[in-house]
């Protein structure tokens, strides 16, 4: 069944058209979710409420974009209700991980292998949720998820100019947090 | 050398979104640019750290759990409406009570008046409405007295015709 018929009968009411759109979209909106939160409990609660919220607006949604345009919106505008919620207690701390990281320098070479990727990984997802929000988002849908500048476009209603600029000035914030990161790796960057 | 506008050429590189000789020429200055070839390095670490590769799955279940979420939320939202609307209608109830009142005092004085003098006695109304309350009986009285004078005057003539005086015996 085509998209626009599975929305069309969700809107009626069928819960049966609502699942097939759930089951379609429900890793991205998951992931979306995720990437910003990196708590998969977290995630999951916020695809969930995104779909609830979805079910819905469903009455008011006008297929001028598509359904996933539309639906991501709804997740991401939820996430960030989340993100905002929660700033304070996820400020991050850029020492602590540091300690963390000098820490992990007493452990024997194999243990450190064996850590520096998820360490790497932990890192640089902190510094982003260090970032302002908007550059969180832009980051977490171009970097993380792979859309494309006119889906961003699409997604986050700004223009496409915006866009460019906004992922442009957030990378350079995300590369400018991880500089102690990278000074410390003395140019290695395979890590 | 222009090092900023590379860093951003460098990051288009990355989208695809670099033409040709832009390429070329951002390739030639890279090999020749210490700080752009770690620039360039260290956004493709960022870059592939940060690919959506090993996502966990959202938890098993996933449509179940959002239908019986679903079918709660139908259930509970009368309530809800009655939360959000009802609460919101018992102020208003009380300022429109509040109001209905005031107007049936303000304006609606004579219908009490009415009522009040529905207990009262007629010389009660009287007074009530500034009158005195004995103004007939003295008409009468008056009307009376006059009636008198004119009785007196007729028996007189009387008398005065019989030649006998009433007041001599």
């Amino acid at each position: 069944m085509e998209e626009k018929e599975l929305v069309r009968l969700s809107r009626e009411g069928s819960e049966e058209a609502f699942a097939e759109l759930v089951k379609k979209y429900r890793i991205k909106v998951f992931n979306l979710a995720f990437s910003l939160t990196r708590d998969r409990d977290v995630a999951d609660d916020l695809a969930q409420e995104a779909f609830i919220k979805a079910y819905y607006a469903l009455p008011r949604f006008q297929s001028r974009s598509g359904f996933g345009t539309w639906l991501y919106r709804i997740a991401i505008n939820h996430a960030r209700d989340y993100l905002r919620k929660k700033s304070r207690m996820i400020q991050i701390s850029i020492e602590k991980i540091k300690e963390s990281s000098i820490l992990q320098e007493d452990k024997t070479m194999k243990e450190e292998k064996e850590s520096a990727e998820a360490q790497r990984k932990q890192f640089v997802h902190q510094s982003i949720r260090s970032l302002p929000e908007k550059h969180q988002v832009i980051l977490s849908l171009r970097d993380i998820q792979g859309f494309s500048y006119e889906e961003i476009s699409r997604i986050l209603n700004i223009s496409p100019g915006t866009v460019d600029s906004r992922i442009y000035r957030a990378r350079k914030m995300l590369r400018k947090k991880l500089a102690p990161f990278f000074s410390r790796q003395g140019g290695e960057h395979e890590l | 050398m222009n090092c900023k506008k590379f860093e951003k050429w460098i990051l288009r590189a990355f989208d695809g979104r670099l033409k040709d000789n832009e390429k070329k020429e951002l390739e030639e200055h890279v090999h020749s640019c210490p700080l752009c070839s770690v620039t360039q390095e260290e956004y493709r670490v960022i870059f592939n750290t940060l690919k959506a590769k090993d996502f966990p799955e959202p938890k098993p279940y996933f449509w179940e759990r959002l239908q019986s979420k679903l079918e709660e939320r139908k259930k509970v939202e009368p309530w809800i409406l009655w939360k959000k609307w009802g609460m919101r209608a018992i102020p208003v109830s009380f300022l429109l009570i509040f109001f209905m009142s005031a107007a049936i005092l303000l304006f609606s004085p004579p219908q009490e008046e009415a009522e009040l003098t529905q207990d009262l006695s007629q010389s009660g109304i009287l007074l009530l409405q500034n009158q005195n309350p004995l103004h007939d009986t003295t008409a009468l009285l008056e009307t009376a007295g006059i009636e008198d004078k004119n009785m007196m005057l007729i028996f007189t003539v009387l008398e005065e015709n019989n030649g006998t005086r009433r007041d001599l015996k």
